[in-house]
């Protein structure tokens, strides 16, 4: 597939259970265009996790092949990776998704430090996310100082404000109500329409499966489906 | 310079987010290094005190025997032209002032008993400029010129013979031939000195007298150089010999002359270490322990700055520049405490009269002044930060080695 940004094929990852091996993937093979926003729904310990920090460099699978953007991930040494993550890539997680110590602006503004941005132009870039995930005027605020949702909005705006490849999220609704996880996904998803930039996301959120383009659903291990909604 | 201000204002702020912890790891470095630092600064003015004491009471700077007379002591190894080395190191650089000395083995007779005595012939002026031995009487004066029999003696001395002022004084000594010759004095002054030495054997007479008493001509055992700082001596040592070289003197600088100054010497320089390594085991030990608990707190924080792209290297930078920062405030408060301390009692000095008999012995004062020497300083602060970096690591590394999927499963 000519634009294809994640092409896998084979992945599989065993974990030790005792004196048993337990296949968390099992011969994984997917390809996901650029642009897209795809969902991997499943339950819990089918594997989805696995499979994101697989494509975010975080773990290695025990065989199969992984590219994204061209790049062999699983060629490349730690520190590598820690670069490719740093120009390609950006995370949401479940939580604790921000750094304690830093603010809103800081938070955002961290990864465009490590990429070298100077002080004026990062700052200003990371007010420009924060107002577009609607939190103007939390720039000076801590983590602490603001609730869950709007430290998942922080984390989106992390995320965004490095021109990532591609954004992976591991159930960014887990803690969060409602209403707040479906405003963070309408969010995402205006993102990746506006933007065009790919999202892959892990979860079991009816919520958010609802939101998905494509729906990657996993069971065992393995894909045992993939919808085109 | 952009990465080292993040971990300067990462380090900053995690510190203070839990504020009594580190205030209390602060607080126990600035006491442990307050204390290590006014000890050391005990240690260095009690030095001092004992190089200046020995060297200034009796010694000087430099002394320039015949060769083999200090091991030998005997007057048949005396310099015979003193002129013509004085003539060499009067207008050196870093030489204050010289002066000649006749010293023998003797003794003191007085009316009612004899003691054994150390005998020095000296230019009654010339002497004034090179050791202190005229600042210390005690009773009577210093040798008044022209006088040919006065004498002057330790006032430990003075009470073994049951001497006065105005006395007379018979000393005894072999002359260079082996004759035993003896001369008449009488009692001009005593001394006290504080060294026990000096106090309970030193008889102090004019060169010209000794000279003529002892057959030596105009011969000399000992010139004496007082130089303008301790720092100069050993240059102004080495040039000496080198002018000197082959004219039969040895050149001995105040430590070679008495072992024992040399022992107190290495003393401090050996104790000087064991405060660097109370120093390097205190820092160790407060801020190992606070930067392990911060970083087992922390475990999910490094595994999503790994997880952002943080390079294992900048994780390991960020987690030792903490500790520098943690060691900097309490090692620099430490050593305000411990400097203002040195200074305050630098000027007002220790009385630690009560145990001054002990003291005597070392040329120590019974009044101690603390001395702050920037080399002292430095020395201390550098094994902070060695114990810092050194404490500092093994966090460091164990932040920089987490994976960041496992570390951002931990709860």
């Amino acid at each position: 597939m000519a634009d294809a940004l994640i092409t896998a094929s084979g992945l599989t990852r065993f974990y030790d259970s005792g004196e048993l091996k337990v296949a968390a993937l099992d011969g994984v093979d997917l390809s996901i265009e650029r642009g897209a926003y795809v969902v991997l729904a499943g339950r819990s310990g089918s594997g989805k996790t696995t499979l994101l920090n697989m494509l975010g460099g975080l773990d290695r699978p025990d065989s199969g092949a992984l590219s994204i953007a061209d790049q062999d991930l699983l060629s490349m040494s730690a520190t590598d990776r820690a670069g490719f993550r740093l120009h390609h890539l950006g995370f949401v997680f479940q939580s604790y998704n921000l750094i304690r110590v830093l603010s809103a602006r800081e938070n955002v503004a961290y990864v465009l430090q490590l990429q070298g941005m100077d002080k004026k132009q990062r700052f200003a870039l990371a007010d420009q996310w924060l107002a577009k995930v609607e939190l103007s005027g939390f720039e000076n605020r801590r983590p602490d100082q603001m609730s869950g949702g709007q430290q998942q909005r922080v984390a989106v705006a992390r995320a965004l404000a490095a021109n990532p490849d591609l954004v992976l999220a591991d159930e960014p609704t887990a803690n969060l109500d409602s209403h707040t996880g479906e405003s963070l996904m309408a969010l995402m998803r205006k993102l990746n329409e506006e933007q065009g930039t790919t999202f892959v996301i892990a979860s079991h959120d009816p919520a958010v499966i609802a939101s998905a383009r494509t729906l990657i659903t996993m069971q065992d291990g393995q894909i045992s489906s993939v919808k085109v909604m | 310079m952009d990465h080292l201000s993040i971990y300067l204002k990462l380090g900053w702020r995690n510190l203070w987010l839990h504020p009594m912890r580190t205030i209390l790891t602060v607080a126990a470095l600035a006491i442990g290094i307050a204390a290590l630092s006014f000890l050391s600064a005990m240690d260095d003015g009690w030095m001092q005190q004992i190089k200046t004491n020995f060297a200034l009471t009796m010694t000087g700077h430099i002394q320039i025997h015949a060769e083999g007379f200090e091991d030998s002591r005997k007057l048949a190894q005396r310099m015979n032209a003193p002129e013509q080395v004085m003539n060499v190191i009067a207008d050196m650089d870093g030489v204050r002032a010289v002066s000649q000395r006749v010293r023998v083995s003797g003794l003191a007779s007085s009316a009612g008993a004899n003691a054994g005595a150390l005998i020095y012939g000296v230019e009654p002026d010339a002497e004034q400029g090179v050791s202190r031995l005229s600042t210390f009487i005690a009773t009577g004066a210093w040798l008044p010129t022209g006088d040919k029999r006065a004498a002057v003696l330790g006032d430990g001395l003075a009470d073994r013979l049951s001497i006065s002022i105005g006395d007379k004084l018979v000393l005894m000594a072999a002359v260079p031939g082996g004759d035993i010759a003896s001369e008449v004095f009488r009692v001009r002054g005593m001394i006290h000195s504080g060294v026990m030495d000096v106090d309970d054997m030193s008889v102090i007479v004019p060169l010209t007298s000794a000279q003529h008493w002892l057959s030596l001509g105009h011969g000399v055992t000992d010139i004496v150089i007082r130089a303008d700082s301790f720092e100069q001596v050993s240059a102004l040592a080495g040039q000496m010999k080198s002018a000197l070289a082959g004219r039969g003197v040895e050149v001995l600088r105040w430590f070679d002359i008495d072992p024992m100054a040399q022992q107190w010497a290495d003393f401090a320089e050996a104790y000087t270490w064991i405060v660097l390594l109370i120093v390097i085991i205190v820092v160790l030990a407060e801020v190992l322990n606070t930067m392990l608990m911060s970083m087992h707190e922390r475990v999910r924080e490094f595994g999503l700055m790994g997880a952002l792209g943080v390079q294992p290297s900048q994780i390991f930078a960020m987690v030792v520049w903490e500790t520098v920062i943690l060691v900097l405030i309490g090692g620099v408060s430490g050593f305000v405490i411990g400097g203002g301390l040195s200074l305050f009692y630098g000027e007002r000095g220790i009385d630690l009269s009560q145990f001054a008999i002990a003291f005597s012995f070392m040329y120590m004062d019974p009044v101690i002044h603390p001395l702050l020497r920037a080399d002292s300083v430095l020395r201390i602060l550098g094994a902070s930060l060695f114990g810092a970096m050194i404490a500092g690591l093994i966090p460091a590394w164990k932040a920089a080695r987490l994976e960041p999927a496992s570390a951002l499963r931990e709860l």
